[in-house]
């Protein structure tokens, strides 16, 4: 590689005189023996795949069911329905709910489909034209997978972005019922096996919409982020 | 100057006897148990968790420049910049010039214990940027001027009237309600401003995921996610030891930290962020800083004893259940950790001379031990702090005389009796003439706050000769 070819890691490198010191500093720390427990006999065993999750968390039996439920203790609000036709019908009661302004949408085809059905007089800023603005009213968004164990969406940036999830104050989530993994294990094994993190500079387990505790331990729903969580969850056909 | 065993000592004192204090502690921390247990609850075998937890932390922490590698590695490939800090002075600066270098006015931060560790606030106000806090206990504790007092929940020490009064103070005078939901607004519109403002973001790491090459952040109130989503320059200031090496141990390690730090099943945001916007994506930062810190942490790796004291997931069990904790509060042990993990960690890191005394600030009752969601044996590491203290000739020479005189009173059996004999006959005289807990009461420490134990008529030794031993 030519001097002028200098890749950005040896760029990072010769600009930081310390790496090579802590890493050093480090190996020669490690170098001190400390007896390992029976149990970790050696580190393969803890490197590979071991199914230790059924054991530490209980085995999802209905994930629909247990996704309802986590949504409720979650605080967030999980519409099921039958078709796309009731989809539409859902998205509009939030968003005739809701005061009136802006609202951002994942710019994808059946978000198209479903909002502009919806939508016929608010206007609409797709992910296409760039981040959401400050004032919007809503975002709506598709998930990468809807989590049973913890109530939780799985977004990416795909998903319309980083704001898209947190800038306004209700966050409208379309998915489906075939989107449902057991657990976090099946989630974020799918997503190190896809590379989903390769794709997206951002990926979030959001469960729940934002709270704060910080004032005397009292739970206050809507800090930062949205007030309101809405996963709209249509039956997918067999 | 007062050296900070002595400081220590005397926030202890009036800490310990400020009622409100104990009041409002008190409160927090029943409805944190009260959570956390229900938490517990829901995992159905917690100590396997615990157990898992472990062992990801130690796998983690014995292969911990080949998992950084890795991480590095991704990041930068993505874009990114990893920057490799040896001490603070290090990662100030190296945001500091970032910041001067980008233009930078104003920065949005969300929680990090690793920014107050280094100081890095004062640095860049120093440089004439302007630094917001967003998280609402760090920003509540930001315009009280005051370092965080617990690591989870920074403002717990004060309640809802003191923090309206603070927002009248610094934020508006017409503000009337204490309700937490008004002044969740409050702040909320306040620093709505700031995010949209502000050039840039920075942020802690709860863990760096090695193979995915990934930071993850825990966070409730979305201000950790506008901080990493709306400011064009990101930087994520963390310590070396937050790497974890695959994706999926998150499966686990997320719900053990949202359990053990407030009793939640899963943290509202679990954000993994990995590098800059990427081509075609809607929004995000342009440029992506990760600046591991070490200071300190590198020199526990030799410690064959401690070096689990670099699993530490910063979930704030131990300060949450420590008796000693409860009634001194955070702000006593003057440290930027406080509690079991803080007094344990402190003096590798700012030295064992000057806070030798934290190991003593504890009953080793064991409490910190039994909840650490890593199992870190607390208790006993603060045990061989003190002995570390006292190998090291850390202790007064008064100290040593008077262990030696126990020494030889233990010994003796004759000194033994004498002494007991002679403390009784003085302590009754003093306590007859109404002078306990003053300041010729050799007892003062217990008997100033106290009533006097009452005094035995005779020796232990008198009384089994009697018969006591017989029953």
């Amino acid at each position: 590689m030519g001097q002028t070819e200098m890749t950005q890691t040896e760029m990072t490198q010769s600009e930081n005189s310390s790496r090579e010191r802590i890493l050093e500093r480090i190996r020669t720390g490690l170098r001190t023996v400390i007896p390992e427990p029976a149990a970790l006999a050696s580190d393969r065993a803890i490197v590979e795949p071991v199914v230790l999750e059924p054991v530490i968390f209980e085995p999802i039996s209905n994930p629909l069911e247990r996704f309802q439920q986590e949504c409720v203790s979650n605080l967030m609000e999980c519409a099921l329905t039958a078709d796309s036709a009731a989809s539409v019908r859902q998205l509009d009661e939030v968003l005739q709910s809701l005061p009136d302004g802006e609202i951002f949408v994942q710019d994808e085809p059946s978000l198209r489909r479903l909002v502009e059905t919806a939508v016929p007089r608010r206007a609409i800023r797709w992910s296409s034209q760039g981040a959401p603005a400050e004032a919007s009213q809503a975002t709506v968004t598709l998930a990468e997978a809807l989590i049973a164990q913890t109530g939780s969406i799985l977004v990416t940036a795909a998903c319309g972005g980083r704001g898209a999830s947190v800038v306004a104050p209700c966050h409208i989530v379309y998915a489906t019922t075939v989107q449902l993994v057991p657990d976090l294990a099946t989630a974020l094994g799918r997503a190190s096996r896809e590379g989903i993190l390769e794709r997206n500079s951002f990926a979030c387990v959001i469960s729940g919409s934002s709270r704060t505790a910080d004032i005397e331990k009292i739970l206050v729903q809507g800090a930062h982020g949205p007030r309101r969580l809405v996963v709209i969850l249509e039956r997918s056909g067999v | 100057m007062s050296t900070a065993a002595q400081r220590f000592l005397q926030d202890a004192a009036v800490k310990s006897a400020d009622l409100m204090h104990r009041e409002i502690i008190r409160r927090g921390m029943d409805s944190y148990d009260v959570a956390h247990l229900k938490g517990r609850a829901r995992i159905k075998d917690w100590e396997a968790a615990r157990q898992k937890c472990q062992e990801i932390k130690r796998e983690a922490i014995n292969h911990v420049d080949r998992y950084l590698l890795q991480f590095e590695e991704k990041v930068v490939a993505r874009g990114g910049h990893v920057f490799w800090a040896a001490n603070s002075e290090e990662a100030c600066t190296y945001v500091k010039n970032l910041a001067t270098r980008l233009g930078v006015h104003t920065v949005v931060k969300s929680k990090s214990m690793v920014t107050e560790e280094i100081h890095l606030s004062p640095v860049l106000e120093k440089a004439g940027i302007k630094v917001w806090e967003t998280d609402l206990g760090e920003f509540i504790v930001q315009l009280r001027d005051e370092p965080p007092y617990h690591i989870v929940t920074p403002a717990m020490h004060l309640n809802r009237g003191q923090i309206a009064q603070l927002f009248r103070d610094k934020l508006d005078p017409s503000i009337v309600s204490d309700d937490p939901r008004d002044l969740m607004a409050v702040a909320r519109r306040k620093l709505r401003e700031a995010f949209f403002a502000a050039e840039m973001g920075i942020s802690g790491a709860n863990f760096l995921v090695a193979d995915a090459g990934v930071v993850a952040i825990s966070t409730n109130e979305g201000n950790g996610r506008l901080c990493t989503s709306v400011p064009r320059i990101h930087v994520v200031v963390t310590g070396i030891e937050k790497v974890i090496p695959r994706l999926e141990d998150l499966a686990v390690l997320w719900p053990v930290l949202a359990t053990s730090g407030t009793g939640q099943g899963i943290t509202t945001y679990g954000t993994l962020i990995g590098g800059p916007r990427r081509k075609g994506e809607a929004d995000g930062p342009d440029e992506f800083h990760v600046v591991l810190v070490d200071n300190g942490r590198s020199q526990l790796l030799a410690d064959a004893e401690q070096r689990e004291v670099l699993h530490c997931i910063r979930c704030g069990a131990c300060l949450n259940i420590c008796p000693v904790f409860r009634h001194i509060g955070g702000h006593t042990y003057g440290t930027t950790y406080p509690g079991p993990i803080g007094s344990v960690l402190t003096p590798h890191l700012n030295g064992i001379a000057e806070f030798k005394h934290l190991s003593y600030a504890s009953s080793l009752c064991g409490a910190c031990t039994s909840v650490c969601p890593v199992k870190i044996d607390l208790a006993h590491h603060l045990l061989q702090n003190r002995r570390n203290a006292t190998q090291a000739g850390a202790t007064k020479s008064s100290e040593r005389m008077m262990f030696r005189a126990w020494r030889s009173v233990m010994l003796h059996p004759w000194m033994y009796a004498l002494g007991g004999w002679s403390a009784r006959t003085a302590l009754r005289v003093l306590y007859g003439l109404g002078l306990a807990g003053s300041i010729v009461d050799p007892m003062r420490v217990w008997n100033r706050y106290r009533s006097p134990v009452a005094l035995p008529s005779e020796s232990f030794r008198a009384r089994w000769r009697k018969g006591l031993g017989s029953n």
